[in-house]
Protein backbone atom coordinates (compact mmCIF):
# COMPACT_ATOMS: atom_id res chain seq x y z
CA UNK A 1 0.00 0.00 0.00
CA UNK A 2 1.38 3.39 -0.99
CA UNK A 3 1.93 6.10 1.63
CA UNK A 4 -0.81 8.27 0.13
CA UNK A 5 -3.30 5.44 0.14
CA UNK A 6 -2.40 4.61 3.77
CA UNK A 7 -3.16 8.21 4.80
CA UNK A 8 -6.53 8.11 3.06
CA UNK A 9 -7.51 4.84 4.67
CA UNK A 10 -6.45 6.15 8.10
CA UNK A 11 -8.48 9.31 7.63
CA UNK A 12 -11.52 7.32 6.53
CA UNK A 13 -11.20 5.09 9.60
CA UNK A 14 -10.96 8.11 11.93
CA UNK A 15 -14.09 9.58 10.37
CA UNK A 16 -15.95 6.28 10.66
CA UNK A 17 -15.01 5.88 14.33
CA UNK A 18 -15.88 9.52 15.14
CA UNK A 19 -19.24 9.14 13.41
CA UNK A 20 -19.96 5.93 15.29
CA UNK A 21 -19.11 7.65 18.57
CA UNK A 22 -21.41 10.59 17.80
CA UNK A 23 -24.25 8.27 16.96
CA UNK A 24 -23.60 6.08 20.01
CA UNK A 25 -23.47 8.97 22.52
CA UNK A 26 -26.71 10.34 23.85
CA UNK A 27 -26.82 14.10 23.49
CA UNK A 28 -27.92 16.18 26.48
CA UNK A 29 -31.57 17.12 26.35
CA UNK A 30 -34.33 18.35 28.62
CA UNK A 31 -36.18 15.46 30.25
CA UNK A 32 -39.59 16.63 31.45
CA UNK A 33 -41.77 14.77 33.93
CA UNK A 34 -45.10 15.86 35.30
CA UNK A 35 -46.87 14.21 38.19
CA UNK A 36 -49.15 15.00 41.09
CA UNK A 37 -47.44 15.32 44.47
CA UNK A 38 -47.50 17.69 47.44
CA UNK A 39 -51.18 18.18 46.68
CA UNK A 40 -50.43 19.89 43.37
CA UNK A 41 -49.04 19.42 39.87
CA UNK A 42 -45.27 18.99 39.92
CA UNK A 43 -43.04 19.45 36.89
CA UNK A 44 -39.41 18.39 36.80
CA UNK A 45 -37.13 19.47 33.94
CA UNK A 46 -33.67 17.95 33.95
CA UNK A 47 -31.03 18.75 31.33
CA UNK A 48 -28.76 15.75 31.01
CA UNK A 49 -27.50 13.11 28.62
CA UNK A 50 -28.14 10.47 31.27
CA UNK A 51 -31.65 9.11 30.70
CA UNK A 52 -31.39 6.81 33.71
CA UNK A 53 -30.44 9.71 35.99
CA UNK A 54 -33.48 11.65 34.80
CA UNK A 55 -35.76 8.70 35.54
CA UNK A 56 -34.26 8.06 38.98
CA UNK A 57 -34.42 11.75 39.82
CA UNK A 58 -38.12 11.98 38.95
CA UNK A 59 -38.93 8.98 41.13
CA UNK A 60 -36.84 10.39 43.98
CA UNK A 61 -38.49 13.81 43.84
CA UNK A 62 -41.94 12.27 43.78
CA UNK A 63 -41.16 10.13 46.82
CA UNK A 64 -39.58 13.06 48.67
CA UNK A 65 -42.51 15.39 48.03
CA UNK A 66 -45.09 12.75 48.93
CA UNK A 67 -43.30 12.11 52.21
CA UNK A 68 -43.01 15.80 53.03
CA UNK A 69 -46.64 16.46 52.13
CA UNK A 70 -47.80 13.71 54.45
CA UNK A 71 -45.51 14.79 57.29
CA UNK A 72 -46.19 18.52 57.06
CA UNK A 73 -49.89 18.64 56.25
CA UNK A 74 -51.67 20.44 59.07
CA UNK A 75 -54.92 18.52 58.79
CA UNK A 76 -53.85 14.98 57.98
CA UNK A 77 -52.68 12.38 60.48
CA UNK A 78 -48.97 12.98 59.97
CA UNK A 79 -46.25 14.55 62.11
CA UNK A 80 -47.65 18.09 61.79
CA UNK A 81 -51.18 16.93 62.48
CA UNK A 82 -49.96 15.20 65.64
CA UNK A 83 -47.96 18.30 66.62
CA UNK A 84 -51.12 20.39 66.33
CA UNK A 85 -52.99 17.99 68.59
CA UNK A 86 -50.25 18.28 71.21
CA UNK A 87 -49.98 22.07 70.92
CA UNK A 88 -53.71 22.30 71.61
CA UNK A 89 -53.20 20.62 74.99
CA UNK A 90 -50.82 23.33 76.23
CA UNK A 91 -48.61 20.57 77.63
CA UNK A 92 -44.91 20.18 76.89
CA UNK A 93 -43.94 17.41 74.46
CA UNK A 94 -41.01 16.17 72.36
CA UNK A 95 -41.30 17.59 68.87
CA UNK A 96 -41.10 15.31 65.87
CA UNK A 97 -37.73 15.87 64.16
CA UNK A 98 -39.39 15.96 60.75
CA UNK A 99 -41.27 19.15 61.61
CA UNK A 100 -39.07 20.85 64.22
CA UNK A 101 -36.69 22.64 61.78
CA UNK A 102 -39.68 23.95 59.80
CA UNK A 103 -41.33 25.36 62.88
CA UNK A 104 -38.15 27.03 64.12
CA UNK A 105 -37.58 28.62 60.71
CA UNK A 106 -41.23 29.62 60.46
CA UNK A 107 -40.92 31.47 63.76
CA UNK A 108 -38.01 33.52 62.44
CA UNK A 109 -39.79 34.31 59.20
CA UNK A 110 -43.02 35.24 60.98
CA UNK A 111 -41.10 37.77 63.05
CA UNK A 112 -39.31 39.15 59.98
CA UNK A 113 -42.66 39.73 58.24
CA UNK A 114 -44.07 41.53 61.29
CA UNK A 115 -46.58 38.71 61.64
CA UNK A 116 -48.03 39.01 58.11
CA UNK A 117 -46.87 35.42 57.68
CA UNK A 118 -48.63 33.83 60.62
CA UNK A 119 -48.83 30.04 60.29
CA UNK A 120 -50.23 29.81 63.84
CA UNK A 121 -53.61 30.84 62.40
CA UNK A 122 -54.35 27.37 61.08
CA UNK A 123 -57.85 27.51 62.53
CA UNK A 124 -58.61 30.56 60.38
CA UNK A 125 -57.47 28.81 57.17
CA UNK A 126 -59.62 25.82 58.07
CA UNK A 127 -62.62 28.05 58.88
CA UNK A 128 -62.46 29.45 55.34
CA UNK A 129 -62.06 25.93 53.92
CA UNK A 130 -58.77 26.71 52.20
CA UNK A 131 -57.10 23.61 53.59
CA UNK A 132 -59.08 21.54 51.07
CA UNK A 133 -58.21 21.00 47.41
CA UNK A 134 -61.49 22.55 46.31
CA UNK A 135 -62.68 25.30 48.66
CA UNK A 136 -66.38 25.78 48.24
CA UNK A 137 -67.45 28.75 50.35
CA UNK A 138 -69.56 30.49 51.46
CA UNK A 139 -67.33 32.79 53.54
CA UNK A 140 -67.58 32.21 57.29
CA UNK A 141 -69.53 34.55 59.56
CA UNK A 142 -67.66 37.59 60.88
CA UNK A 143 -68.31 36.44 64.46
CA UNK A 144 -66.52 33.15 63.80
CA UNK A 145 -63.54 34.95 62.29
CA UNK A 146 -63.37 37.44 65.15
CA UNK A 147 -63.54 34.65 67.72
CA UNK A 148 -60.28 33.22 66.33
CA UNK A 149 -58.59 36.62 65.99
CA UNK A 150 -59.51 37.47 69.59
CA UNK A 151 -57.47 34.49 70.77
CA UNK A 152 -54.51 36.00 68.87
CA UNK A 153 -52.50 32.84 68.09
CA UNK A 154 -48.98 33.72 66.90
CA UNK A 155 -45.67 31.94 66.48
CA UNK A 156 -44.47 33.66 69.66
CA UNK A 157 -46.88 31.39 71.53
CA UNK A 158 -44.85 28.35 70.50
CA UNK A 159 -42.02 27.79 72.96
CA UNK A 160 -39.15 25.55 71.92
CA UNK A 161 -36.32 24.36 74.13
CA UNK A 162 -34.15 21.87 72.33
CA UNK A 163 -36.61 19.27 71.12
CA UNK A 164 -39.20 20.13 73.78
CA UNK A 165 -42.14 22.20 72.62
CA UNK A 166 -45.33 23.62 74.05
CA UNK A 167 -47.85 26.31 73.24
CA UNK A 168 -48.91 28.99 75.70
CA UNK A 169 -51.99 29.60 73.54
CA UNK A 170 -54.22 26.60 72.92
CA UNK A 171 -55.68 28.34 69.85
CA UNK A 172 -52.42 27.77 67.97
CA UNK A 173 -52.82 25.44 64.97
CA UNK A 174 -49.84 25.37 62.65
CA UNK A 175 -50.58 25.46 58.92
CA UNK A 176 -47.36 25.93 57.00
CA UNK A 177 -49.06 26.07 53.62
CA UNK A 178 -47.42 29.38 52.73
CA UNK A 179 -43.98 28.05 53.52
CA UNK A 180 -43.78 24.25 53.32
CA UNK A 181 -43.78 24.13 49.53
CA UNK A 182 -40.75 26.40 49.35
CA UNK A 183 -38.98 24.45 52.06
CA UNK A 184 -39.89 21.20 50.32
CA UNK A 185 -38.64 22.38 46.92
CA UNK A 186 -35.37 23.41 48.53
CA UNK A 187 -34.91 20.02 50.18
CA UNK A 188 -35.95 18.05 47.09
CA UNK A 189 -33.55 19.98 44.87
CA UNK A 190 -30.73 19.43 47.35
CA UNK A 191 -31.45 15.71 47.07
CA UNK A 192 -31.33 15.93 43.27
CA UNK A 193 -27.95 17.64 43.46
CA UNK A 194 -26.69 14.81 45.66
CA UNK A 195 -27.81 12.38 42.94
CA UNK A 196 -25.66 14.25 40.43
CA UNK A 197 -28.25 16.51 38.81
CA UNK A 198 -26.64 19.80 37.80
CA UNK A 199 -29.22 21.49 35.58
CA UNK A 200 -32.89 21.34 36.53
CA UNK A 201 -36.12 23.15 37.28
CA UNK A 202 -38.42 21.76 39.94
CA UNK A 203 -41.85 23.39 39.73
CA UNK A 204 -44.62 22.64 42.22
CA UNK A 205 -47.94 24.32 41.55
CA UNK A 206 -46.32 27.17 39.64
CA UNK A 207 -43.53 27.94 42.11
CA UNK A 208 -40.07 26.75 41.24
CA UNK A 209 -36.42 26.41 42.02
CA UNK A 210 -33.90 26.24 39.18
CA UNK A 211 -30.25 25.20 39.10
CA UNK A 212 -27.71 25.35 36.30
CA UNK A 213 -28.74 25.94 32.68
CA UNK A 214 -29.86 23.81 29.73
CA UNK A 215 -26.76 24.00 27.52
CA UNK A 216 -25.56 27.43 26.45
CA UNK A 217 -28.68 29.37 27.44
CA UNK A 218 -30.45 30.12 30.73
CA UNK A 219 -33.70 28.51 31.87
CA UNK A 220 -36.61 30.58 30.56
CA UNK A 221 -39.55 31.14 32.92
CA UNK A 222 -42.91 32.59 31.91
CA UNK A 223 -44.76 34.52 34.63
CA UNK A 224 -48.49 34.12 34.25
CA UNK A 225 -50.61 37.25 33.98
CA UNK A 226 -53.04 37.66 36.90
CA UNK A 227 -55.60 38.98 34.41
CA UNK A 228 -55.75 36.03 32.03
CA UNK A 229 -54.16 32.75 31.01
CA UNK A 230 -51.38 34.54 29.11
CA UNK A 231 -47.84 35.41 30.13
CA UNK A 232 -47.12 38.86 31.49
CA UNK A 233 -43.36 38.58 31.74
CA UNK A 234 -40.36 36.40 31.11
CA UNK A 235 -37.53 35.75 33.53
CA UNK A 236 -34.23 34.05 32.77
CA UNK A 237 -32.79 32.35 35.80
CA UNK A 238 -29.20 32.92 36.92
CA UNK A 239 -27.65 29.90 38.58
CA UNK A 240 -29.43 28.61 41.67
CA UNK A 241 -32.63 30.61 42.11
CA UNK A 242 -36.22 30.24 43.22
CA UNK A 243 -39.11 32.08 41.55
CA UNK A 244 -42.30 32.24 43.60
CA UNK A 245 -45.59 33.98 42.88
CA UNK A 246 -48.63 34.41 45.10
CA UNK A 247 -51.78 35.39 43.26
CA UNK A 248 -55.45 35.82 44.04
CA UNK A 249 -56.30 33.53 41.10
CA UNK A 250 -54.62 30.42 42.50
CA UNK A 251 -57.13 29.08 45.01
CA UNK A 252 -60.45 30.77 45.55
CA UNK A 253 -64.19 30.44 45.54
CA UNK A 254 -66.88 32.75 44.23
CA UNK A 255 -69.79 33.82 46.41
CA UNK A 256 -72.49 36.24 45.29
CA UNK A 257 -70.23 37.54 42.55
CA UNK A 258 -67.24 38.17 44.79
CA UNK A 259 -63.95 36.30 44.67
CA UNK A 260 -62.64 35.01 48.00
CA UNK A 261 -59.03 33.91 47.60
CA UNK A 262 -56.79 31.94 49.93
CA UNK A 263 -54.26 34.60 50.99
CA UNK A 264 -55.72 35.66 54.31
CA UNK A 265 -54.67 38.85 56.07
CA UNK A 266 -54.01 37.87 59.72
CA UNK A 267 -54.98 41.39 60.82
CA UNK A 268 -58.52 41.18 59.40
CA UNK A 269 -59.11 37.46 59.05
CA UNK A 270 -60.32 38.07 55.48
CA UNK A 271 -58.63 37.67 52.08
CA UNK A 272 -56.06 40.42 51.57
CA UNK A 273 -57.33 43.08 49.17
CA UNK A 274 -55.64 45.48 46.80
CA UNK A 275 -53.05 43.07 45.33
CA UNK A 276 -53.41 40.70 42.38
CA UNK A 277 -50.02 39.02 42.51
CA UNK A 278 -46.51 39.19 43.91
CA UNK A 279 -43.48 37.57 42.26
CA UNK A 280 -40.21 37.12 44.12
CA UNK A 281 -36.80 35.86 42.98
CA UNK A 282 -34.44 34.66 45.69
CA UNK A 283 -31.86 31.95 46.15
CA UNK A 284 -33.73 30.48 49.13
CA UNK A 285 -37.01 28.89 48.02
CA UNK A 286 -38.48 28.76 51.54
CA UNK A 287 -37.92 32.45 52.10
CA UNK A 288 -39.22 33.26 48.60
CA UNK A 289 -42.40 31.31 49.41
CA UNK A 290 -43.03 33.22 52.63
CA UNK A 291 -42.07 36.55 51.05
CA UNK A 292 -44.50 36.25 48.14
CA UNK A 293 -47.37 35.67 50.59
CA UNK A 294 -46.33 38.32 53.12
CA UNK A 295 -45.69 40.97 50.46
CA UNK A 296 -49.07 40.22 48.88
CA UNK A 297 -50.70 40.94 52.25
CA UNK A 298 -48.48 43.99 52.88
CA UNK A 299 -49.81 45.56 49.68
CA UNK A 300 -48.57 48.46 47.58
CA UNK A 301 -47.75 50.72 50.54
CA UNK A 302 -45.88 48.42 52.87
CA UNK A 303 -44.19 45.79 50.70
CA UNK A 304 -40.81 47.60 50.42
CA UNK A 305 -40.37 47.65 54.18
CA UNK A 306 -41.21 43.97 54.62
CA UNK A 307 -39.08 42.97 51.62
CA UNK A 308 -36.12 44.82 53.11
CA UNK A 309 -36.63 43.14 56.47
CA UNK A 310 -36.59 39.76 54.74
CA UNK A 311 -33.57 40.65 52.61
CA UNK A 312 -35.55 40.10 49.39
CA UNK A 313 -34.23 42.39 46.66
CA UNK A 314 -36.16 41.16 43.61
CA UNK A 315 -39.89 41.83 43.92
CA UNK A 316 -42.70 42.54 41.47
CA UNK A 317 -46.16 43.42 42.83
CA UNK A 318 -49.20 43.94 40.61
CA UNK A 319 -52.08 45.75 42.29
CA UNK A 320 -55.76 45.40 41.53
CA UNK A 321 -55.60 48.39 39.16
CA UNK A 322 -52.93 46.65 37.06
CA UNK A 323 -50.10 48.90 38.25
CA UNK A 324 -46.76 47.09 38.42
CA UNK A 325 -44.41 47.91 41.31
CA UNK A 326 -40.85 46.61 41.10
CA UNK A 327 -37.53 46.91 42.84
CA UNK A 328 -34.67 48.13 40.63
CA UNK A 329 -33.07 44.68 40.92
CA UNK A 330 -36.27 43.03 39.65
CA UNK A 331 -36.61 45.50 36.79
CA UNK A 332 -33.27 44.28 35.44
CA UNK A 333 -34.51 40.67 35.42
CA UNK A 334 -38.01 41.01 33.94
CA UNK A 335 -38.90 41.29 30.27
CA UNK A 336 -42.57 42.13 29.77
CA UNK A 337 -44.46 40.23 27.09
CA UNK A 338 -47.22 42.81 27.20
CA UNK A 339 -46.51 46.30 28.45
CA UNK A 340 -48.22 47.04 31.81
CA UNK A 341 -50.38 50.14 32.05
CA UNK A 342 -48.04 51.69 34.62
CA UNK A 343 -44.72 50.75 36.17
CA UNK A 344 -43.40 52.15 39.43
CA UNK A 345 -39.82 51.35 40.37
CA UNK A 346 -39.42 51.40 44.13
CA UNK A 347 -36.03 51.03 45.84
CA UNK A 348 -36.04 49.24 49.16
CA UNK A 349 -35.37 51.29 52.28
CA UNK A 350 -31.65 50.93 53.02
CA UNK A 351 -31.79 51.22 56.77
CA UNK A 352 -33.83 48.06 57.28
CA UNK A 353 -32.11 45.75 54.79
CA UNK A 354 -31.39 42.37 56.32
CA UNK A 355 -32.43 43.49 59.78
CA UNK A 356 -33.91 40.07 60.27
CA UNK A 357 -31.32 37.36 60.28
CA UNK A 358 -33.06 34.48 58.56
CA UNK A 359 -30.89 31.62 57.44
CA UNK A 360 -31.71 29.27 54.57
CA UNK A 361 -32.96 25.83 55.51
CA UNK A 362 -30.29 23.29 56.29
CA UNK B 1 2.24 18.27 1.18
CA UNK B 2 -1.55 17.84 0.76
CA UNK B 3 -2.51 15.98 -2.38
CA UNK B 4 -5.84 16.24 -4.20
CA UNK B 5 -6.86 12.97 -2.63
CA UNK B 6 -6.11 14.39 0.85
CA UNK B 7 -8.18 17.46 0.11
CA UNK B 8 -11.04 15.28 -1.10
CA UNK B 9 -10.94 13.21 2.11
CA UNK B 10 -10.91 16.38 4.26
CA UNK B 11 -13.84 17.80 2.27
CA UNK B 12 -15.80 14.58 2.65
CA UNK B 13 -14.98 14.50 6.35
CA UNK B 14 -16.24 18.06 6.84
CA UNK B 15 -19.39 17.25 4.91
CA UNK B 16 -19.97 14.12 6.94
CA UNK B 17 -19.51 15.95 10.23
CA UNK B 18 -21.83 18.77 9.12
CA UNK B 19 -24.43 16.29 7.91
CA UNK B 20 -24.26 14.28 11.11
CA UNK B 21 -24.56 17.47 13.19
CA UNK B 22 -27.62 18.56 11.28
CA UNK B 23 -29.14 15.09 11.58
CA UNK B 24 -28.54 14.77 15.30
CA UNK B 25 -28.87 18.34 16.56
CA UNK B 26 -31.53 20.06 14.49
CA UNK B 27 -34.60 21.27 16.43
CA UNK B 28 -37.63 19.02 16.43
CA UNK B 29 -41.03 19.37 14.84
CA UNK B 30 -43.84 21.44 16.36
CA UNK B 31 -46.28 19.97 18.90
CA UNK B 32 -48.23 17.05 17.52
CA UNK B 33 -49.21 14.90 20.48
CA UNK B 34 -51.22 14.89 23.63
CA UNK B 35 -50.14 12.86 26.64
CA UNK B 36 -52.58 11.80 29.33
CA UNK B 37 -51.31 10.86 32.79
CA UNK B 38 -53.58 9.19 35.33
CA UNK B 39 -52.38 8.36 38.81
CA UNK B 40 -48.86 9.33 37.72
CA UNK B 41 -48.86 6.69 34.95
CA UNK B 42 -48.98 7.59 31.28
CA UNK B 43 -52.20 6.04 29.98
CA UNK B 44 -52.36 7.55 26.49
CA UNK B 45 -50.18 9.37 23.97
CA UNK B 46 -52.18 10.34 20.92
CA UNK B 47 -51.66 12.43 17.77
CA UNK B 48 -53.46 15.76 17.68
CA UNK B 49 -54.46 15.40 14.02
CA UNK B 50 -56.96 12.57 14.64
CA UNK B 51 -60.23 13.71 16.18
CA UNK B 52 -61.27 11.43 18.99
CA UNK B 53 -62.49 11.30 22.53
CA UNK B 54 -61.37 9.15 25.42
CA UNK B 55 -62.54 8.61 28.95
CA UNK B 56 -60.10 8.31 31.83
CA UNK B 57 -61.36 6.75 35.01
CA UNK B 58 -59.79 8.17 38.17
CA UNK B 59 -60.51 8.08 41.89
CA UNK B 60 -63.16 10.84 41.63
CA UNK B 61 -64.88 9.69 38.44
CA UNK B 62 -64.40 10.07 34.69
CA UNK B 63 -62.35 12.73 32.93
CA UNK B 64 -63.18 13.15 29.25
CA UNK B 65 -60.35 14.16 26.90
CA UNK B 66 -61.35 15.50 23.48
CA UNK B 67 -58.99 15.87 20.52
CA UNK B 68 -59.99 17.98 17.52
CA UNK B 69 -58.45 20.39 15.03
CA UNK B 70 -54.89 19.90 16.23
CA UNK B 71 -55.70 20.59 19.87
CA UNK B 72 -56.87 18.74 22.96
CA UNK B 73 -59.04 19.72 25.89
CA UNK B 74 -60.49 18.48 29.13
CA UNK B 75 -64.14 18.24 28.04
CA UNK B 76 -65.49 16.98 31.36
CA UNK B 77 -64.10 16.12 34.77
CA UNK B 78 -65.54 15.47 38.23
CA UNK B 79 -63.92 18.52 39.95
CA UNK B 80 -66.61 20.81 41.36
CA UNK B 81 -65.04 24.04 40.14
CA UNK B 82 -64.39 23.03 36.52
CA UNK B 83 -60.70 23.93 36.80
CA UNK B 84 -59.67 21.17 34.39
CA UNK B 85 -62.17 22.33 31.74
CA UNK B 86 -61.29 26.01 32.25
CA UNK B 87 -57.84 25.41 30.75
CA UNK B 88 -59.65 25.37 27.38
CA UNK B 89 -58.14 24.00 24.19
CA UNK B 90 -54.49 23.05 24.58
CA UNK B 91 -52.63 24.08 21.43
CA UNK B 92 -49.13 25.21 22.27
CA UNK B 93 -46.50 22.74 23.39
CA UNK B 94 -46.40 22.76 27.16
CA UNK B 95 -50.08 23.68 27.62
CA UNK B 96 -51.83 21.47 30.13
CA UNK B 97 -55.06 20.83 31.98
CA UNK B 98 -55.13 19.16 35.37
CA UNK B 99 -57.80 17.49 37.45
CA UNK B 100 -56.36 17.22 40.95
CA UNK B 101 -59.35 15.36 42.42
CA UNK B 102 -59.19 12.79 39.63
CA UNK B 103 -55.36 12.86 39.47
CA UNK B 104 -55.36 13.36 35.70
CA UNK B 105 -52.87 15.48 33.73
CA UNK B 106 -53.50 16.31 30.07
CA UNK B 107 -50.55 17.95 28.33
CA UNK B 108 -49.69 18.86 24.77
CA UNK B 109 -46.22 17.76 23.76
CA UNK B 110 -43.74 19.43 21.47
CA UNK B 111 -40.01 19.92 21.18
CA UNK B 112 -40.09 23.68 20.97
CA UNK B 113 -41.61 25.67 23.82
CA UNK B 114 -41.14 29.35 24.46
CA UNK B 115 -40.67 28.78 28.18
CA UNK B 116 -39.08 25.94 30.09
CA UNK B 117 -41.48 26.38 33.00
CA UNK B 118 -44.42 28.54 34.03
CA UNK B 119 -44.58 30.56 37.24
CA UNK B 120 -47.99 31.44 38.69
Amino acid sequence: MSRGMLRKVTAALIIAVATAMMVGCERPEIHRDRFIAFGTIVELNIYTADRELARTAAETVQADLDYMHGAWHAWEPGAMGRTNQLLATGMEFSANPSVLPLIIEAQRLSEATEGLFNPALGQLFALWGFQSDAPQGPPPADEEIQAILDQDPTMDDVHIDGIRMRSSNTAVRLDLGAYAKGYGLHQAMEHLKELGVEHAILNAGGDLRAIGRPGNRPWRIGVRSPEAQGVIAAIETQGDEAVFTSGDYERFFMHEGERYHHILDPRTGHPARGTRSVTVIHQDAAKADVASTALFIAGADDWPRIAARLGIEKVMLIDDAGVVYMTPAMEKRVRFESEPKEQIITPLPDDSLETASVSPPA
Amino acid sequence: MITRADALVILLACGLVAGTYAWLWSPGAPATQVRVISGNEEVARLPLDEAQQLEITGPAGITVVEIADGAARCAASPGTQGICQSAGWLKRAGDMAVSLPNRVIIEVLGDETEFDSMNY
